[in-house]
């Protein structure tokens, strides 16, 4: 595939040229493969939308949403033409919120699952690579950190470092790559027990060459896959733990609302609107990106079977 | 599920399980539309039930441990006091003790202690127990754990009859008809061999000589009290009393709601408005008992002179103190975070006491003026720089990182104010919440804190915690101290009102104590939150509120509420409403039970297809 | 290899083959790595809980006046004057024995607060495993044999849609629909707790399961799916294999083939996922009693965390680390019983 020799540095251009082809038609490839999931359409769908109303936050609603000095409705308005979802304890608008909200939620599921996935790849990929005393002791650890019981664990770590959004990721990054590490390890020794593997290590490849070149490439659509069912755990461990009073008070984000919501006595209260959109908005996140991680996995294993 | 049975008994257990299950579903289901609302106060076996929302855990039953407010709260009920205090004006009444009287030289205290006062397993109560009692805390360190503070001014403490107790103190203490120590029965209690350990909540009914007595106890579930029918004031109403748990405030309205339980407190602004439309529920928006101030670290030191913590040196200067406090407006704070359920801060003790009540004059009184705040923060020479950010004699900018209870909401919103108010002026704020707040607070290491304390009907603790005395001895050790607060002027005020035994003069004195405190800018009261309260009407008729003309009902110095409360007599959950619960009640039984009909059948129709 | 209990509703099936080893051996492998697993749990929840900021000593003493001596004093008293390492090898020792300490704030042994409140969790745990299990497995099957039926997306797309639900938040909905009550419904559930108070015998068990219906119902929902989905992959993994078609051939009936076959041989994945799945749901019940001030240990981890009680927190982590171990180690030990492929 990719054997690199340093000597010839025409030849390694065209190589490069071809192996770049080849890689923009396995992604046609797994984009047509994918098409075919309606369920995973919708999904990706869901997530442009919710990834546009994110970035247009700044034009559309502003940070002035978040200021409670200049609130511009009362305390928990009921839905009405002016906040077409009421508004929270301060009179802030509760539409606003929720756009407002979502670029925290997304951004913290996003890099907690990124933290995550990179700790579990780099593991996998070196216990896999490297084997001997170092893959027994890094899947030793993998073991024991799968033992922990998650939120049990991000909620010791979120009251041991000061509340704030990077406290969060790392409690979530923390505490969710176990899984991905021993699937990626699992991966790694496959694409390792190839044969072309041994060519490249006879022709002088290294390890660095091996795993950047052979092994992350192959175990890349894995890691994709995993990284979007993780981001949608990652949404709603984030949501938990703002609503278990982890989340930084100052920051506007979907749990935050509902931990301000259930604190200002919204539920006892019937104040159902202010309970039910950042709820409805964390499920349908996490839903849009299970839906697509469960279709990039049928595309990679069809025999998973995932409703079309 | 019913298939792999051919494959281990695996299949067989899961099977029972599951059958578990379902009956236990169905139990449920069934118990459903046979109480849909679950009668509460009303007679049950004849018997008058009150039942209590409670949010706190009890931390220990033991008086000796106890201090959290819960907890205290049943010691009130179980034990009765040397003195008490009046529902109506919070002044010293009969408690265990019917009179007491100082010496002419004010070290000496004689109280008379009361003969139809009896333990719950028929011994007299006398001056004996409670010179045990005492004695007990100045002896031993495991019992002195909760109320160490009030013995420790003691000399000796001795009981010549069993009606006279005689305490001799070190130095004269005004507070001494304000010992809010519980009396213990010496028979039971000199059994228990570790004061630090026994939590006093294995045996029940425990011995007691309040109006209830607590008969069971489960944490987190119950704590349930039965009427002392041999009271010495009175036998309670209700015959049994119960503080049931809701950890959540939510859950505790919705039981109110539905009549499983008679009163909660602590309710938000938006549950006390929801409950207020209702005809058979009352509101209770009572001026509380606490102030909730906005607390400022004046450079944190021990007594040896030793300075700790790293509060900012900007503080230090009176003008940025008092630019602060003109920077906060407490109209605000009151009408959008307490949603109007508060009173305007002024002074240090709430308006509640009267007596001691004190708010600045015109002239002295800081009042909301954010530019008049940036004027006096450009003349104390913190300017703004080209960012607009302030600038500290470090050249930094300027960011106070404000201490705030990650369990309490107003501090969250508070300091959400805080951020812009401030943020006008150039200075920036950094909310550090944390749920346990003690560790930076105590080591000095905070800029600013909110801080809260409930004010006794005496308000000798409260004033003692801002004394030079209460600083810590060592940067090592804890002091009483609140903030670190050490100055001339209000300790010497502070020692002519404990040794002042006429009340008059004494809150005379008080109030120029409160006046001091406020012109150091130390403390920013910015409001008095409201005690906001709910309870059924159509189970309790009446109860005593304290004080008396609008007061609160849960937490009060005394056992007047729960003690006084009538049941209201009619089913409150056989009206209207009620009849329609149990329609639907059945209706949703039906559908549950229909549900489980349906399940059955199909896996009834998938075997008799297996049996092919 | 111990099967991976995947934060994915999609379960990665595959456990633990056996074939030619001799059972009994096998048996003390994973009991010994249980072992293991266990001590260092227990090495953990030590040296873990105390980078938590915060001394002890000046939660307990609430903010009152403490000299120099009686601070030294609490120390002694709970140890804490000892260096770390000896509190260390005090903390191993009396753990072996059952003694995980002394709560610093209700000042009662750990253990005493544990097995109080063990109960009421194992009761809603217990309820809410052996209906979701049985719901997952009975859907999951359905939906697998309809593969890609109306039926089949129906049921997939629930439980997906509720996998996605926070649980807290479904809890408090449930809260105010079944127990405030909406418009005209009144409340048909009790809001929180887990008994009145005051019933005794038959009346009592009524109370209990009364209170315990919507804690339940929440769990069930949130958790259901999952199993379903892995009984579903499984059973469509399963149903590629030439054997069924084999029997299809042999004339059976497609009925008959799924219930003698494929789903014998699909429920030794689920099965492993299931128990994994239990040890966590121990775990996860913190968010729900805390919805439903359900006295179990979920509302005494988090009370403890908050002042921080160490010996609590210690205790309790180790109690929910040793449930997965413990559930873990159970599936791989049953897994080769249930295996038919695996000669007995």
């Amino acid at each position: 595939m990719t054997t690199t020799d340093p000597d010839e540095p025409m030849a390694k251009a065209g190589r490069r040229a071809l192996a770049r082809q080849r890689r923009r038609a396995s992604a046609v490839r797994f984009w047509t493969r994918y098409r075919t999931h309606r369920s995973g359409l919708l999904g990706l769908a869901a997530l442009a939308l919710f990834t546009l109303v994110a970035l247009t936050a700044p034009l559309t609603v502003g940070s002035d949403v978040q200021s409670v000095t200049n609130a511009p409705g009362q305390p928990m308005e009921s839905p009405s033409a002016e906040f077409p979802l009421g508004t929270d304890q301060f009179g802030r608008s509760l539409l606003g919120l929720v756009v407002w909200g979502s670029r925290v939620s997304l951004l913290v599921g996003l890099l907690a699952a990124v933290l995550s996935v990179a700790i579990g790849a780099l593991i996998g990929i070196t216990a896999g690579h490297f084997r001997g005393w170092f893959a027994t002791v890094a899947m030793r650890i993998t073991d024991w950190f799968l033992v922990m019981p998650t939120l049990v664990l991000a909620i010791v770590l979120a009251t041991v470092l000061s509340r704030s959004l990077g406290t969060i990721v790392l409690a979530i990054g923390v505490t969710t790559w176990p899984t991905t590490a021993r699937l990626v390890r699992a991966q790694t020794l496959a694409v390792e027990a190839r044969p072309y593997i041994e060519r490249a290590r006879a022709l002088g490849g290294g390890h660095w060459h091996v795993m950047s070149r052979h092994v992350l490439p192959n175990v890349m659509p894995l890691v994709l896959a995993q990284t979007t069912l993780i981001i949608s755990s990652a949404i709603l461990a984030e949501a938990t733990l703002a609503f278990l009073g982890l989340g930084d008070p100052t920051v506007v984000s979907w749990g935050g609302l509902l931990q301000d919501a259930r604190e200002a006595g919204a539920v006892s209260a019937g104040k159902w609107w202010y309970l039910v959109p950042p709820g409805v908005a964390i499920a349908v996140v996490a839903l849009a990106f299970t839906l697509c991680g469960r279709a990039v996995e049928s595309v990679l294993n069809p025999r998973l079977g995932v409703a079309r | 599920m019913d298939r792999h049975d051919q494959h281990g008994t695996e299949g067989t257990v899961l099977r029972l399980l599951a059958a578990a299950g379902a009956a236990l579903m169905l139990t449920a289901g069934l118990a459903t539309p046979l109480d849909p609302a679950p009668r509460r106060a009303e007679a049950k076996d004849g018997e008058q039930v009150l039942t209590v929302a409670v949010a706190q855990s009890v931390d220990s039953l033991s008086p000796f441990l106890a201090a959290r407010l819960v907890s205290t709260s049943v010691h009130r009920l179980m034990y009765e006091y040397l003195t008490n205090y009046d529902p109506k004006d919070n002044h010293a009444v009969p408690g265990l003790a019917t009179e007491w009287e100082p010496s002419a030289d004010k070290l000496t205290w004689t109280y008379t202690i009361r003969d139809d006062s009896k333990w719950s397993d028929g011994k007299q109560a006398t001056a004996e127990d409670a010179a045990w009692t005492f004695n007990k805390m100045m002896t031993d360190e495991g019992a002195a754990t909760a109320g160490g503070s009030f013995v420790a001014n003691f000399e000796k403490v001795t009981a010549p009859s069993p009606t006279e107790l005689v305490i001799e103190l070190k130095k004269p203490q005004a507070t001494m008809a304000a010992l809010d120590v519980p009396i213990v029965p010496r028979h039971v209690w000199e059994k228990v061999d570790d004061f630090s350990e026994f939590n006093n909540d294995k045996s029940f009914p425990v011995v007691g000589n309040g109006p209830f007595i607590l008969t069971d106890y489960k944490a987190d579930s119950y704590v349930r009290l039965k009427s002392n029918k041999s009271f010495w004031r009175g036998a309670p109403k209700f015959d049994e009393l119960v503080f049931k748990y809701y950890k959540d405030g939510d859950a505790a309205v919705a039981a109110l709601r539905k009549g499983e339980v008679s009163f909660v407190s602590g309710l938000t602004p938006a549950q006390a408005a929801a409950l207020k439309s209702r005809q058979d529920i009352a509101v209770n928006d009572a001026p509380g008992r606490r102030f909730y101030a906005l607390a400022v670290n004046p450079g944190a030191r021990a007594r040896n002179g030793k300075k700790f913590g790293d509060g900012h040196e900007s503080l230090l200067n009176q003008k940025v103190r008092r630019a602060l406090f003109m920077a906060v407006d407490r109209r605000t704070v009151v009408d959008k975070v307490f949603q109007g359920h508060a009173v305007e801060g002024e002074g240090y003790i709430p308006p509640r006491f009267s007596a001691y009540f004190w708010k600045p004059a015109d002239g002295q009184r800081i009042a909301y003026d954010p530019a008049g705040a940036a004027r006096l923060l450009d003349e104390a020479g913190y300017r703004k720089n080209g960012d607009g950010r302030r600038v500290g004699k470090n050249g930094r900018p300027i960011t106070y990182r404000v201490l705030c209870h990650a369990t309490d909401p107003q501090d969250k919103a508070v300091g959400k104010y805080l951020q812009e108010w401030w943020g006008e002026l150039g200075i920036g704020v950094s909310l550090d919440c944390r749920d346990n707040v003690s560790d930076p607070w105590l080591a000095g290491e905070y800029d600013l804190a909110f801080d809260g304390w409930s004010v006794n009907p005496d308000p000798d603790f409260v004033l003692s915690i801002h004394t030079c005395a209460a600083l810590p001895a060592t940067p090592k050790e804890i002091g009483a101290t609140d903030n670190f607060i050490c100055d001339e002027k209000y300790d010497e005020l502070y020692d002519r009102q404990l040794a002042e035994y006429d009340a008059a003069k004494r809150a005379d004195i008080v109030k120029q104590m409160e006046s001091r405190l406020y012109d150091t800018g130390y403390m920013n009261v910015m409001a008095y939150p409201n005690a906001v309260e709910a309870y059924r009407t159509d189970q309790i008729a009446s109860i005593t509120k304290m004080p008396e003309a609008a007061g609160n009902i849960y937490g009060q110095d005394g056992y007047w509420s729960w003690w006084s409360a009538a049941p209201a007599d009619g089913g409150g959950s056989s009206d209207g409403a009620g009849q329609t619960g149990v329609i639907i009640g059945i209706v949703a039984g039906v559908v549950v039970l229909a549900g489980l009909g349906a399940f059955f059948a199909v896996r009834r129709r998938a075997t008799a297809e297996d049996r092919e | 290899m111990t099967a991976d209990a995947t934060p994915s509703p999609v379960g990665r099936t595959g456990g633990p083959r056996v074939r030619g080893t001799a059972y009994p051996g096998y048996v003390a492998g994973k009991l010994g790595g249980a072992a293991v697993s266990l001590l260092a749990v227990l090495v953990t929840s030590f040296f873990l809980f105390r980078l938590i900021p915060g001394d002890p000593v000046k939660f307990m003493t609430g903010g009152r006046q403490v000299s120099a001596g009686q601070l030294a004093s609490y120390r002694r008293e709970f140890g804490l004057d000892l260096p770390l390492w000896e509190q260390f090898t005090d903390y191993c020792g009396k753990a072996l024995t059952g003694d995980l300490g002394t709560s610093y704030q209700f000042r009662a042994p750990v253990m005493d607060k544990i097995t109080e409140a063990l109960p009421n969790t194992l009761l809603l745990t217990g309820t809410s495993f052996v209906l979701y299990t049985v719901i997952g497995v009975l859907l999951g099957t359905r939906a697998a044999w309809r593969n890609g039926g109306l039926g089949d997306r129906l049921h997939t797309g629930l439980a997906l849609t509720l996998y996605s639900i926070p649980s807290f938040w479904l809890g408090l909905l449930l809260i105010i629909v079944f127990s405030v009550g909406i418009g005209p419904v009144p409340g048909l559930f009790p809001t929180g707790g887990m008994e009145s108070g005051g019933e005794e015998g038959f009346a009592y068990v009524l109370d209990v399961a009364h209170h315990l219906v919507l804690p339940v119902v929440t769990l069930v929902a949130v958790e259901y799916g999952q199993t379903l989905l892995i009984t579903r992959s499984a059973l469509l993994d399963e149903m590629g294999g030439d054997y069924l078609t084999t029997a299809r051939a042999k004339g059976l009936r497609d009925d008959l083939v799924r219930r003698r076959h494929a789903v014998p041989n699909a429920l030794l994945p689920t099965m492993t996922l299931v128990f994994i799945n239990l040890g966590r749901t121990v775990a996860g019940v913190i968010l729900v009693e805390t919805v439903f001030s359900w006295p179990g240990l979920g509302g005494l981890f988090y009370q403890a965390l908050s002042v921080p009680d160490l010996p609590l927190v210690q205790g309790l982590f180790f109690v929910f680390a040793t449930a997965v171990i413990v559930m873990n180690t159970l599936a791989d030990l049953i897994y080769p019983l249930l295996d038919p492929r695996v000669g007995r």
